[in-house]
């Protein structure tokens, strides 16, 4: 088993919830591992607390933990699980399995799509049996015919079952669906599914330790580190040596798609791959309309008309951001980077989607 | 606002970063590269031209606060298109043009070609060429530009074509054209200026050059094909692209963004209807220069380029 020294001590843990529903509730004693939240998407883990403690606030995004003790669950024997019982129990676990029916082919992400985060780099360099583990589970689950790593062009990274593709590093190059591009030449392929490479390693965590869990490798600063999940992100730039001002941003994630933090006790959580500190001033998105510049259009790789779907979206009119194939932006962020007029490009189309998403399990529950 | 003890954290959506070009940033630079043509034209035309294009810029940027006022919407004019907007109109107009006449023509380049449409981003016509518009229809003579600078001794050749016939027309040296000596509107003839500026926005990408060289080859083929017909009555393609606002036009008025495509197909598409466009005015047209209605035209043809576009990302 690896090893790590990465439990700087955790005095509190934030876990935020995914539209997880809570299973605790403030007061509560529980072990290191024990199930906190269960997951209310499909494919999607549950989550589970990484210190012993008392629960000390539950709400809607977050679940925190106050520190005290160190008893932990037993580890769960998944050495007779196969199939579906060991998908079930995987998920449990907190792993994110997309789900499909059947599997041509599993596409591992090892590139870090965006610039300044180089956490799926490192985890070659540090995990390598833990990812190699993590396969052999995935190949199991999925059992495809064609087991594929893309790897950054130049890196040469290679898996034990899989075989390589290189990928460019000019952005958006690395993300999921341009890498199923890059790896079947065609665009979204079916019966493909992707998954990236810290999951990989979450899904030998779980192999090597019967736990569930409770750590994941990010970025900060120049280097990858792994963390306890749910170590709130002011602790971690504090130990990177950076020193938080007032009207600085903590990004979790890279700066064309990442989140910021509401304050320095937001904790890691599975799919944060970086923190950051960016402090520029201003806020970078404004409320402003479209001057039409076409700069979106011509940069969209999804070849949508972003200026048309945020515009739809910002006048509630999603239907006709439907009609733009609003579900085909795979939210590469470019648009909102090069938008002259500083438009939140995403999160409208963020907005569009998730609206739509809504009204259809609406219609979907009347039927 | 004071600081918060120990602080406060910004909370924005993403992206956290940006290139940095913004509308300000841009137009700015659209601006400057109009710097040299207005350079010389102050050069050629003296106090009257330098007063024409400040009279619009002043009454442009004017109009807008005052429609920002009457709509109660927060004032864009530092965004600086209203400048833009107004120089383009001045480059326009004979360098003799009266005082209301440059104040009527650029108020209603921003009342009527961006304010009624809701702002920048909003109007399906390239603005300063509904000014220009307005008044080639209600005062002909003062917007014809031979009548109004007889004073002058240099020549409006388009006018001469128009009139007289190719044989007539006797500024025909391509390098005097090329350096601004000829009649025309005041900014729009500093060919050698309006070039220079035009090639740093493509250089720059502030300007997609995809528009620019579809105009020019529209004009070239156009003209070529009459040239081709009856070399002693058409004149040949430099002719057109060296005389009037053509130069102008490709670069600073057809790639006005909220009146062009934005793809790359409908753009080259655009750009050559301009350029054809241009050409079949100054041919069987009345007026002698035709770029401003040819744009005029083509933007309205914007919408059925954008129906051009390509399948959006894995859809069959
Ligand atoms: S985020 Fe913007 S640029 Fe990226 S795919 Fe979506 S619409 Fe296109
Ligand atoms: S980049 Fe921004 S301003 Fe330009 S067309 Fe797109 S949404 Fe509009």
């Amino acid at each position: 088993m690896n090893t790590h020294e990465t439990h700087s001590t955790l005095t509190q843990a934030e876990m935020p919830l995914m539209r997880h529903c809570p299973l605790v509730t403030c007061g509560q004693e529980v072990k290191r591992g024990e199930r906190i939240a269960t997951s209310s998407t499909p494919g999607m883990g549950d989550i589970h607390t990484p210190v012993a403690g008392k629960v000390a606030h539950v709400d809607t995004f977050r679940i925190r933990i106050d520190a005290n003790g160190d008893e932990q669950v037993d580890p769960v024997s998944l050495d007779d699980l196969s199939g579906s019982n060991l998908l079930i129990t995987l998920l449990e676990l907190g792993a994110d399995l997309p789900q499909v029916n059947t599997t041509e082919t599993l596409i591992i992400n090892g590139v870090d799509a965006e610039q300044g985060v180089l956490t799926r780099q490192e985890l070659f360099i540090s995990s390598r049996a833990t990812l190699e583990r993590g396969l052999k589970t995935a190949v199991a689950l999925y059992n495809p015919q064609t087991t594929v790593l893309a790897a950054l062009k130049g890196t040469a990274q290679t898996l034990d079952g899989a075989n390589t593709v290189d990928i460019s590093e000019q952005y958006p190059s690395g993300l999921d669906p341009m890498v199923a591009l890059a790896v079947t030449g065609r665009e979204a392929p079916e019966n493909t599914v992707v998954i990236g490479l810290e999951t990989l390693f979450q899904l030998g965590r779980i192999m090597e330790t019967g736990l569930p869990i409770m750590e994941t490798m990010i970025t900060v600063g120049k280097e990858g580190k792994i963390v306890s999940l749910g170590t709130p992100v002011g602790q971690i730039l504090d130990e990177a040596g950076e020193v938080i001002a007032d009207r600085d941003r903590i990004v979790l994630g890279g700066v064309l798609r990442g989140a910021a933090a509401a304050s320095p006790s937001h904790g890691v959580g599975r799919d944060t791959s970086a923190v950051a500190l960016v402090n520029n001033p201003a806020p970078v998105a404004q409320d402003a309309p479209c001057v039409g510049c076409g700069e979106c259009v011509r940069k969209c790789p999804a070849r949508l008309d972003p200026s048309m779907i945020t515009s739809y979206a910002e006048f509630g009119m999603y239907d006709k951001a439907a009609a733009e194939d609003v579900d085909v932006c795979f939210e590469c962020g470019l648009c909102g980077f090069f938008c002259i007029a500083r438009r939140p490009m995403l999160q409208y189309i963020r907005l569009a989607k998730n609206e739509l998403a809504l009204a259809q399990a609406q219609s979907g529950e009347e039927v | 606002m004071k600081p918060f003890n120990p602080f406060s954290l910004t909370v924005s959506v993403p992206p956290h970063r940006h290139c940095g070009v913004t509308v300000r940033s841009r137009m700015l630079i659209i601006l400057l590269a109009m710097v040299p043509a207005a350079a010389m034209a102050v050069t050629q035309y003296g106090i009257a031209g330098f007063r024409v294009m400040a009279l619009s810029m002043a009454t442009a940027v004017l109009t807008e606060i005052v429609c920002d006022k009457f709509m109660g919407r927060e004032s864009q004019i530092s965004d600086l298109h209203a400048m833009f907007v107004g120089l383009a109109f001045a480059f326009l107009l004979p360098a003799s043009a009266p005082w209301w006449l440059v104040t009527i023509g650029s108020a209603s380049s921003i009342i009527l070609g961006k304010m009624m449409f809701g702002g920048l981003g909003g109007s399906p016509f390239c603005a300063p060429l509904i000014g220009w518009a307005l008044c080639r229809i209600s005062w002909p003579a003062f917007m014809d530009i031979d009548a109004t600078m007889l004073t002058m001794d240099l020549v409006y050749p388009l006018a001469q074509l128009k009139n007289f016939g190719l044989q007539a027309v006797t500024a025909t040296d391509a390098q005097a054209l090329f350096l601004g000596k000829q009649l025309g509107g005041l900014g729009v003839v500093q060919i050698a200026g309006v070039l220079m500026g035009g090639l740093v926005l493509v250089m720059r990408k502030h300007i997609s050059s995809i528009i620019p060289v579809g105009v020019i080859a529209g004009v070239i083929i156009t003209a070529g094909l009459f040239n081709m017909i009856d070399p002693e009555v058409y004149a040949p393609p430099v002719f057109h692209l060296l005389t009037g606002s053509t130069i102008f036009g490709a670069f600073f008025l057809a790639t006005d963004g909220p009146s062009s495509p934005n793809r790359q197909i409908p753009m080259l598409l655009f750009g050559m209807l301009v350029g054809i466009m241009i050409i079949i005015i100054r041919v069987y047209g009345i007026y002698p220069d035709g770029v401003p209605f040819a744009i005029l035209l083509a933007n309205l043809f914007t919408p059925v380029f954008e129906r051009i576009r390509p399948r959006s990302f894995g859809k069959r």
